[in-house]
Protein backbone atom coordinates (compact mmCIF):
# COMPACT_ATOMS: atom_id res chain seq x y z
CA UNK A 1 0.00 0.00 0.00
CA UNK A 2 1.77 3.22 -0.87
CA UNK A 3 0.67 6.49 1.04
CA UNK A 4 0.45 10.04 -0.36
CA UNK A 5 2.65 12.11 1.53
CA UNK A 6 1.57 15.01 3.81
CA UNK A 7 1.30 18.21 2.25
CA UNK A 8 2.99 21.21 3.63
CA UNK A 9 0.48 22.31 5.79
CA UNK A 10 -0.48 18.88 7.09
CA UNK A 11 2.78 18.67 7.96
CA UNK A 12 3.65 22.01 9.83
CA UNK A 13 0.24 21.51 11.43
CA UNK A 14 1.62 18.35 12.96
CA UNK A 15 4.61 19.05 13.44
CA UNK A 16 3.46 22.18 15.90
CA UNK A 17 0.70 19.46 17.85
CA UNK A 18 3.86 17.65 18.30
CA UNK A 19 5.86 20.89 19.49
CA UNK A 20 3.07 21.51 21.97
CA UNK A 21 2.84 18.31 23.51
CA UNK A 22 6.71 17.86 23.78
CA UNK A 23 6.30 20.93 25.71
CA UNK A 24 4.21 19.40 28.25
CA UNK A 25 6.00 16.09 28.08
CA UNK A 26 9.52 18.42 28.82
CA UNK A 27 7.73 19.88 31.67
CA UNK A 28 7.01 16.92 33.04
CA UNK A 29 10.61 15.32 32.53
CA UNK A 30 11.96 18.74 34.25
CA UNK A 31 10.22 18.25 37.15
CA UNK A 32 11.15 15.23 37.95
CA UNK A 33 15.30 15.81 36.79
CA UNK A 34 14.63 18.78 38.71
CA UNK A 35 16.89 20.07 36.09
CA UNK A 36 16.03 22.65 32.95
CA UNK A 37 14.93 20.55 29.59
CA UNK A 38 16.00 21.97 26.54
CA UNK A 39 13.54 21.00 23.59
CA UNK A 40 14.38 20.66 19.82
CA UNK A 41 12.34 21.17 16.77
CA UNK A 42 10.14 18.31 15.89
CA UNK A 43 10.73 16.22 12.83
CA UNK A 44 8.56 14.55 10.89
CA UNK A 45 9.29 12.08 8.21
CA UNK A 46 7.34 9.23 6.03
CA UNK A 47 9.83 6.42 5.57
CA UNK A 48 9.64 2.49 4.77
CA UNK A 49 10.60 0.13 7.83
CA UNK A 50 14.22 -0.16 5.59
CA UNK A 51 14.97 3.19 5.94
CA UNK A 52 14.06 3.80 9.69
CA UNK A 53 17.35 2.46 11.00
CA UNK A 54 19.55 4.88 8.63
CA UNK A 55 17.32 8.10 9.18
CA UNK A 56 16.74 7.71 12.70
CA UNK A 57 20.98 7.49 12.80
CA UNK A 58 21.38 10.02 11.28
CA UNK A 59 19.28 12.06 14.13
CA UNK A 60 20.26 10.52 17.24
CA UNK A 61 23.95 9.79 16.01
CA UNK A 62 25.60 6.58 16.39
CA UNK A 63 28.80 7.23 18.43
CA UNK A 64 27.51 5.25 21.37
CA UNK A 65 25.00 2.56 22.33
CA UNK A 66 21.74 3.18 23.38
CA UNK A 67 18.75 2.07 25.75
CA UNK A 68 15.33 2.05 24.35
CA UNK A 69 12.18 1.55 25.83
CA UNK A 70 8.43 1.24 23.66
CA UNK A 71 4.90 1.27 24.17
CA UNK A 72 2.41 0.61 22.16
CA UNK A 73 -1.09 3.05 21.70
CA UNK A 74 -4.19 3.07 20.28
CA UNK A 75 -7.86 4.13 19.99
CA UNK A 76 -8.31 7.07 17.16
CA UNK A 77 -4.65 6.80 16.17
CA UNK A 78 -2.52 3.77 15.74
CA UNK A 79 1.04 2.65 16.58
CA UNK A 80 4.10 3.03 18.49
CA UNK A 81 6.22 5.41 20.58
CA UNK A 82 10.27 4.32 21.46
CA UNK A 83 12.36 6.61 23.69
CA UNK A 84 16.16 6.00 23.15
CA UNK A 85 18.36 7.04 25.74
CA UNK A 86 21.57 7.28 24.67
CA UNK A 87 24.16 5.17 26.81
CA UNK A 88 25.45 8.29 28.57
CA UNK A 89 22.66 9.68 29.13
CA UNK A 90 20.97 6.39 30.90
CA UNK A 91 23.94 6.03 33.07
CA UNK A 92 23.46 9.63 34.74
CA UNK A 93 19.68 9.41 35.09
CA UNK A 94 19.87 7.72 38.76
CA UNK A 95 21.75 10.40 39.49
CA UNK A 96 19.21 12.90 38.29
CA UNK A 97 16.62 11.40 40.03
CA UNK A 98 18.91 11.60 42.97
CA UNK A 99 19.51 8.06 43.73
CA UNK A 100 22.69 7.73 45.40
CA UNK A 101 23.42 3.94 46.59
CA UNK A 102 25.01 1.68 44.21
CA UNK A 103 22.30 0.14 41.06
CA UNK A 104 21.34 -3.13 40.24
CA UNK A 105 20.47 -3.83 36.63
CA UNK A 106 16.56 -4.07 37.80
CA UNK A 107 16.77 -0.57 39.02
CA UNK A 108 18.33 0.88 36.16
CA UNK A 109 15.49 -1.02 33.99
CA UNK A 110 12.79 0.44 36.25
CA UNK A 111 14.15 4.16 35.89
CA UNK A 112 14.49 3.86 32.17
CA UNK A 113 10.60 2.27 32.14
CA UNK A 114 9.62 5.19 34.24
CA UNK A 115 11.01 8.09 32.52
CA UNK A 116 9.87 6.61 29.03
CA UNK A 117 6.45 6.02 30.39
CA UNK A 118 6.23 9.82 31.64
CA UNK A 119 7.50 11.23 28.36
CA UNK A 120 5.28 9.00 26.13
CA UNK A 121 2.31 9.56 28.54
CA UNK A 122 2.29 13.04 28.53
CA UNK A 123 3.31 13.51 25.18
CA UNK A 124 0.21 11.10 24.28
CA UNK A 125 -2.08 12.98 26.92
CA UNK A 126 -1.12 16.95 24.59
CA UNK A 127 -1.61 15.35 21.23
CA UNK A 128 -4.82 13.77 22.48
CA UNK A 129 -5.48 17.44 23.82
CA UNK A 130 -4.86 19.55 20.90
CA UNK A 131 -6.74 17.07 18.01
CA UNK A 132 -9.45 16.52 20.56
CA UNK A 133 -8.99 12.88 20.03
CA UNK A 134 -9.07 9.55 22.67
CA UNK A 135 -5.50 8.17 22.25
CA UNK A 136 -4.82 4.69 25.28
CA UNK A 137 -1.48 3.47 25.59
CA UNK A 138 -0.17 0.38 27.03
CA UNK A 139 2.50 -0.50 29.18
CA UNK A 140 6.18 -0.01 28.90
CA UNK A 141 8.58 -2.27 27.60
CA UNK A 142 12.28 -2.53 27.69
CA UNK A 143 13.28 -2.58 24.22
CA UNK A 144 17.28 -2.74 24.14
CA UNK A 145 20.17 -2.22 26.52
CA UNK A 146 23.66 -1.29 25.49
CA UNK A 147 23.09 -1.92 22.33
CA UNK A 148 23.84 -0.17 18.67
CA UNK A 149 21.10 1.96 17.29
CA UNK A 150 21.23 -0.08 13.99
CA UNK A 151 20.17 -3.50 15.85
CA UNK A 152 17.48 -1.72 18.02
CA UNK A 153 15.78 -0.41 14.84
CA UNK A 154 16.90 -3.32 12.36
CA UNK A 155 13.12 -4.03 10.38
CA UNK A 156 12.86 -7.51 11.99
CA UNK A 157 11.75 -5.46 15.49
CA UNK A 158 8.80 -4.12 13.89
CA UNK A 159 5.95 -4.64 12.77
CA UNK A 160 4.97 -2.23 10.11
CA UNK A 161 6.34 -1.80 6.53
CA UNK A 162 5.65 1.86 5.53
CA UNK A 163 5.29 4.72 9.10
CA UNK A 164 4.99 8.16 9.60
CA UNK A 165 7.95 9.27 11.84
CA UNK A 166 7.94 11.68 14.89
CA UNK A 167 10.85 12.45 16.08
CA UNK A 168 11.17 15.06 19.44
CA UNK A 169 14.14 14.86 21.77
CA UNK A 170 15.10 16.22 25.17
CA UNK A 171 18.43 17.12 26.71
CA UNK A 172 19.45 18.13 30.27
CA UNK A 173 21.63 21.59 30.05
CA UNK A 174 25.32 20.52 32.15
CA UNK A 175 24.28 17.16 31.72
CA UNK A 176 24.60 14.26 29.27
CA UNK A 177 21.28 13.32 29.50
CA UNK A 178 19.78 12.96 26.16
CA UNK A 179 16.78 11.17 25.23
CA UNK A 180 14.64 11.13 21.83
CA UNK A 181 11.12 10.04 21.50
CA UNK A 182 10.17 8.30 17.94
CA UNK A 183 6.38 7.84 17.32
CA UNK A 184 5.66 5.45 14.55
CA UNK A 185 2.08 5.45 13.03
CA UNK A 186 0.93 2.83 10.44
CA UNK A 187 -0.41 3.09 6.98
CA UNK A 188 -4.02 3.39 7.97
CA UNK A 189 -3.62 6.44 11.21
CA UNK A 190 -1.48 8.02 8.61
CA UNK A 191 -4.81 8.59 6.56
CA UNK A 192 -6.91 8.59 10.01
CA UNK A 193 -4.80 11.69 11.27
CA UNK A 194 -4.38 13.52 7.57
CA UNK A 195 -7.99 14.01 8.01
CA UNK A 196 -7.90 15.22 11.86
CA UNK A 197 -5.36 17.72 10.99
CA UNK A 198 -7.36 19.28 7.91
CA UNK A 199 -10.26 19.79 10.52
CA UNK A 200 -7.53 20.68 13.09
CA UNK A 201 -6.24 23.35 10.83
CA UNK A 202 -10.16 24.24 9.58
CA UNK A 203 -10.54 25.75 13.23
CA UNK A 204 -8.22 28.97 12.02
CA UNK B 1 -2.82 54.89 14.34
CA UNK B 2 -1.96 50.81 14.33
CA UNK B 3 0.25 49.09 16.34
CA UNK B 4 3.01 47.45 13.75
CA UNK B 5 2.56 43.76 15.38
CA UNK B 6 5.22 41.24 14.26
CA UNK B 7 4.03 37.48 15.11
CA UNK B 8 7.38 35.39 14.84
CA UNK B 9 6.76 31.40 14.68
CA UNK B 10 8.34 28.98 12.22
CA UNK B 11 5.11 26.94 12.25
CA UNK B 12 2.17 28.92 10.16
CA UNK B 13 -0.44 27.11 11.85
CA UNK B 14 1.01 28.68 14.76
CA UNK B 15 1.06 32.07 13.34
CA UNK B 16 -2.26 31.81 12.48
CA UNK B 17 -3.44 30.36 15.88
CA UNK B 18 -2.24 33.73 17.75
CA UNK B 19 -3.61 35.70 14.96
CA UNK B 20 -6.60 34.22 15.21
CA UNK B 21 -6.64 34.82 18.86
CA UNK B 22 -5.72 38.55 18.85
CA UNK B 23 -8.79 40.57 20.98
CA UNK B 24 -10.66 41.63 18.36
CA UNK B 25 -10.87 45.28 17.69
CA UNK B 26 -7.31 45.60 18.85
CA UNK B 27 -5.81 48.07 15.79
CA UNK B 28 -2.70 45.97 15.12
CA UNK B 29 -0.73 46.32 11.27
CA UNK B 30 0.45 42.64 11.49
CA UNK B 31 3.65 41.60 9.99
CA UNK B 32 4.78 37.73 10.38
CA UNK B 33 8.30 36.16 10.57
CA UNK B 34 9.37 32.49 10.38
CA UNK B 35 12.52 32.82 12.61
CA UNK B 36 14.88 35.17 14.75
CA UNK B 37 16.15 36.44 11.98
CA UNK B 38 13.37 37.81 10.10
CA UNK B 39 12.33 38.73 13.05
CA UNK B 40 15.19 40.83 14.14
CA UNK B 41 14.88 42.34 10.28
CA UNK B 42 10.84 43.30 11.10
CA UNK B 43 11.97 45.23 13.57
CA UNK B 44 14.18 47.22 12.18
CA UNK B 45 11.96 47.98 9.70
CA UNK B 46 9.36 49.60 12.40
CA UNK B 47 7.27 46.94 12.35
CA UNK B 48 7.93 45.43 15.90
CA UNK B 49 6.55 47.81 18.53
CA UNK B 50 4.86 44.69 19.41
CA UNK B 51 6.76 41.57 19.31
CA UNK B 52 4.68 37.89 19.80
CA UNK B 53 7.61 35.57 20.11
CA UNK B 54 7.97 31.64 20.14
CA UNK B 55 11.09 30.00 21.31
CA UNK B 56 11.95 27.15 19.64
CA UNK B 57 12.57 28.32 16.01
CA UNK B 58 15.43 27.10 13.67
CA UNK B 59 17.91 29.32 12.20
CA UNK B 60 17.40 31.64 15.36
CA UNK B 61 15.11 31.19 18.11
CA UNK B 62 13.39 32.99 20.51
CA UNK B 63 16.29 33.55 23.12
CA UNK B 64 18.47 34.52 20.66
CA UNK B 65 16.89 37.11 19.87
CA UNK B 66 15.77 38.48 23.42
CA UNK B 67 19.94 38.55 23.85
CA UNK B 68 19.90 40.73 20.38
CA UNK B 69 17.19 42.66 21.49
CA UNK B 70 19.20 43.41 25.00
CA UNK B 71 22.36 43.87 23.97
CA UNK B 72 21.57 46.36 21.27
CA UNK B 73 18.82 48.07 23.76
CA UNK B 74 15.96 47.84 21.35
CA UNK B 75 13.05 48.74 22.40
CA UNK B 76 9.77 46.33 22.01
CA UNK B 77 7.46 45.12 23.88
CA UNK B 78 8.51 41.42 23.65
CA UNK B 79 5.31 38.90 24.14
CA UNK B 80 6.87 35.01 24.19
CA UNK B 81 4.24 32.33 23.26
CA UNK B 82 5.82 28.97 23.68
CA UNK B 83 5.22 25.26 24.44
CA UNK B 84 7.71 25.06 26.58
CA UNK B 85 6.11 25.50 30.05
CA UNK B 86 8.89 24.78 32.82
CA UNK B 87 8.68 27.83 34.73
CA UNK B 88 12.49 28.10 34.45
CA UNK B 89 12.33 28.81 30.86
CA UNK B 90 9.49 31.74 31.65
CA UNK B 91 11.93 32.91 34.50
CA UNK B 92 14.89 33.01 31.59
CA UNK B 93 12.78 34.75 28.90
CA UNK B 94 11.55 37.81 31.72
CA UNK B 95 15.15 37.69 32.63
CA UNK B 96 15.90 37.90 28.97
CA UNK B 97 13.98 41.32 28.83
CA UNK B 98 10.35 39.77 27.91
CA UNK B 99 7.65 41.50 29.58
CA UNK B 100 4.75 38.16 29.39
CA UNK B 101 4.75 34.72 28.57
CA UNK B 102 2.01 32.78 27.40
CA UNK B 103 1.85 29.41 26.96
CA UNK B 104 0.64 27.57 23.50
CA UNK B 105 -1.50 26.75 22.72
CA UNK B 106 -2.61 30.29 22.97
CA UNK B 107 -6.08 31.88 23.75
CA UNK B 108 -7.49 35.41 23.63
CA UNK B 109 -7.92 35.54 27.30
CA UNK B 110 -4.71 35.29 27.90
CA UNK B 111 -3.61 37.67 25.23
CA UNK B 112 -6.32 40.40 26.58
CA UNK B 113 -4.88 39.98 30.05
CA UNK B 114 -0.89 40.91 29.16
CA UNK B 115 -2.46 43.51 27.31
CA UNK B 116 -5.19 45.16 29.92
CA UNK B 117 -1.88 44.88 32.51
CA UNK B 118 0.53 47.11 30.20
CA UNK B 119 -2.35 49.00 29.55
CA UNK B 120 -1.87 48.17 25.68
CA UNK B 121 -5.57 47.81 24.65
Amino acid sequence: MSVQPYNEDQTDALQEVANIAMGQAGDSLARILDNFVTLSVPRIRQIAVHELADTVTTMVGDEEEVSAVRQAFYNSLRGEAIVIFTQSGADELAELLGYDCELDTAIEQELLLEVGNLLVGAILNGISETLGTELGFSAPSLMAERAPLHQVLAPDQLSWEHALLVEVNFSVEKHRFKSHLLMFMTEETIETLRGILDEFMDDF
Amino acid sequence: MAIPLTVVDDSRISRKMVIRALPPGWDVEITQAENGEEALAAYRAGKADVMFLDLTMPVMDGYEVLEHLQKESLNTFVVVISADIQPEAQERVKKLGAMAFIKKPVKTENIVAVLEEYGLI
